[in-house]
């Protein structure tokens, strides 16, 4: 590889431009074999799904093209519109619980050993270690109805009245599926609370306590404020992170019973999978796709935005 | 990067106070000389309820399908070491793929993410922004929305059922990020260096290996743990494009595993416990790169 090194922003105009004559063109040899892997692998594949989502689209035969019929059919598919109600909620109790890891955040840098501290902390996020999918297993085993811990704990202490199908009663099953990963500390949002309440500079406490502020009314006019762009960022990741929520709802309900606990992404799986509806998936894939799209560029302006707080944090 | 860092790391690297820190403790948020009970009482029992559920997979994974019966509550011997061995059995395979496609997906990240980046990083020429552009955006995509086209694609390659349908996905979304962690990294590296080496008569090949790759060992390192991470938790691609069962990951052997040993709970939690060890023995010696791994790979974080 015969490459000249780069033109430095020291240099003139005018070497530069005698530079660029003699440009090998080494650069290319690296660059375009790994744009073209990834056009085929990610590009094409992504833009190929909007394309056939406007096709009756069968990989092995014909595939005529339908125009809007595929979003026209997804406009009245009352299943799929349903699926983005239990997202609605999942999302929404995801949120609502963020204040048991707002509260061990708290609790974690209240400490004054910085040993303890340390040994909290990490202890708190150790589940995250563990594969979702392991997480998701022992979960399902928790709710089992028969040989499951919940319902033994329940007989146990003599409340087998309450034991239930957890997973498999309707009424029940969405429930069952937003409490797994209880008590929720293990995430984002507590690593998030906890680096930015430990960069709280600690004069400002100082400050407070002289000025006689208490515990709680210190976290109300302190701390909430100081992280409100950190939340801002973290609501809107939850978001993106809600349109991406699938498997461990595959593992332990599989979307039912009777459509229970369906999501968007199952949803699509379900049409091409099993419904063998390509083009209708692809239009359902290009619907969450545009979705997620649009949120994840509200993250990145949101995060430009809060950039400086957050490298602040050492979070970028 | 380090999200995780306490605040006394980092005081360490401010030495504009380093008295007042020695001093004065940085957290006197309450009334000094007051014993935290409260506080270690109620964090222990949060700490206790979040680690239940894997306490209970050793737990069970020890006892045999009468001890699990009988003796639930308490801790009963015989332990059951057999049940790991009957477990291993089944997911030795499992974990072998998992293995694989992780080794030889790191191996191809790595190699490529640390070349693009450098050249994208320490060479002017035209496009370099568009491609940079190109592959920064990609990060914005959600690999969700292209599973079906991507399924089709690999359909017509006839690549489904192989370990390379696997693969490859794993080492082009891989290849994104790393290549976005790398040229962020390159461009920190002071120009300076390069061109005391460039006086020096090192050619760009060599610029690359004794300057370049030495300085973004950790950089490759978050990059690996970003890569073994994904590849333990992928689930729905292999679900959908392994159908061989011997060439299952570990993320949906795991499920089959589960479904085979219906009611004998001993060897399916010893199944689990083996097949999380990987990750959990990574995160015990590395959390700090570990979190910046899953930090890095969120969307819009660059």
């Amino acid at each position: 590889m015969a490459i000249e090194m780069p033109a430095d922003s020291s240099r003139n105009e005018t070497q530069r431009r005698s530079r660029k004559r003699r440009r090998s063109y080494g650069p290319y040899l690296v660059v375009v074999p790994v744009m073209l892997t990834i056009g085929v692998f990610q590009y094409y594949p992504a833009v190929n799904g909007i394309f056939r989502s406007f096709f009756a689209w069968n990989p092995a035969g014909d595939s005529p093209f339908v125009g809007v019929q595929n979003y026209a059919r997804m406009m009245s598919d009352s299943a799929w519109w349903l699926s983005f109600r239990n997202l609605g909620i999942i999302f929404v109790f995801g949120v609502a619980s963020w204040s048991i890891p707002l509260l061990a955040a708290e609790l974690v840098v209240s400490l004054r050993s910085a040993r303890a501290r340390f040994v909290f902390r990490t202890l708190l996020i150790l589940p995250m270690a563990f594969p979702g999918v392991v997480t998701a297993l022992i979960w399902s085993f928790i709710y089992h109805p028969n040989d499951g811990v919940l319902n033994r704990i329940l007989r146990d202490a003599g409340l087998g009245k309450l034991a239930s199908n957890w997973t498999g009663d309707p009424a029940l099953a969405l429930g069952a599926l937003l409490f797994i990963g209880f008590p929720f500390i293990a995430g984002l949002p507590f690593l998030i609370f906890h680096s930015s309440l430990s960069n709280i500079p600690p004069e400002i406490f100082e400050a407070a306590q002289l000025d006689g502020v208490g515990r709680i009314r210190r976290f109300w006019t302190i701390d909430l404020p100081l992280m409100a762009s950190q939340v801002r960022l973290l609501l809107f990741l939850a978001v993106v992170a809600t349109l991406q929520y699938g498997f461990v709802a595959y593992i332990v309900t599989k979307g039912g019973p009777d459509n229970a606990t369906a999501v968007p992404v199952l949803q699509m799986l379900n049409e091409a999978f099993q419904g063998g509806d390509w083009g209708y998936a692809a239009t359902l894939s290009t619907t969450l796709f545009v979705i997620t799209l649009a949120f994840s560029l509200i993250v990145m302006f949101a995060r430009k935005k809060t950039s400086r707080a957050a490298s602040e944090d050492g979070l970028m | 990067m380090a999200g995780v860092q306490t605040t006394d790391e980092r005081a360490g690297v401010v030495p504009a106070r380093p008295l007042a820190r020695e001093t004065t403790p940085r957290r006197a948020r309450f009334a000094p000389g007051r014993r935290q009970w409260g506080i270690t009482i109620t964090l222990s029992a949060i700490v206790a309820v979040s680690l239940a559920p894997y306490l209970l997979m050793v737990f069970v994974s020890g006892k045999s399908r009468q001890q699990y019966e009988h003796t639930f509550w308490q801790p009963d011997w015989p332990i059951q070491w057999s049940n790991y061995a009957v477990a291993w059995k089944q997911i030795a395979p499992y974990m072998l793929t998992s293995v694989v496609v992780a080794t030889v997906s790191i191996v191809g990240i790595v190699a490529i993410s640390a070349v693009t980046g450098f050249v994208i990083s320490r060479y002017r020429f035209v496009g370099r922004n568009l491609f940079f552009a190109l592959i920064a955006v990609l990060l914005m995509i959600p690999s969700i929305s292209s599973l079906v086209p991507l399924f089709v694609m690999m359909r017509d390659f006839q690549l489904l059922n192989t370990i390379w349908v696997m693969i490859v996905p794993h080492v082009v979304g891989g290849a994104v990020i790393g290549t976005v962690l790398m040229r962020t990294f390159v461009d920190g590296i002071p120009q300076t260096i390069f061109d005391a080496a460039r006086i020096d008569g090192a050619s760009a090949p060599r610029l690359f290996r004794s300057i370049m790759i030495p300085l973004s060992y950790p950089v490759m390192g978050s990059v690996a743990l970003i890569t073994i991470n994904s590849v333990w938790n992928d689930f729905f691609w292999p679900l959908l494009t392994i159908s061989d069962n011997r060439l299952r990951p570990i993320s949906v052997g795991l499920l089959f595993f589960s479904g085979q040993n219906g009611t004998d709970y001993g060897p399916m939690f010893a199944g689990y416990l083996l097949s999380s060890l990987p990750l959990v023995v990574l995160f015990s010696f590395l959390s700090k790169y570990f979190l910046a791994g899953i930090q890095g790979g969120l969307p819009g974080s660059h």
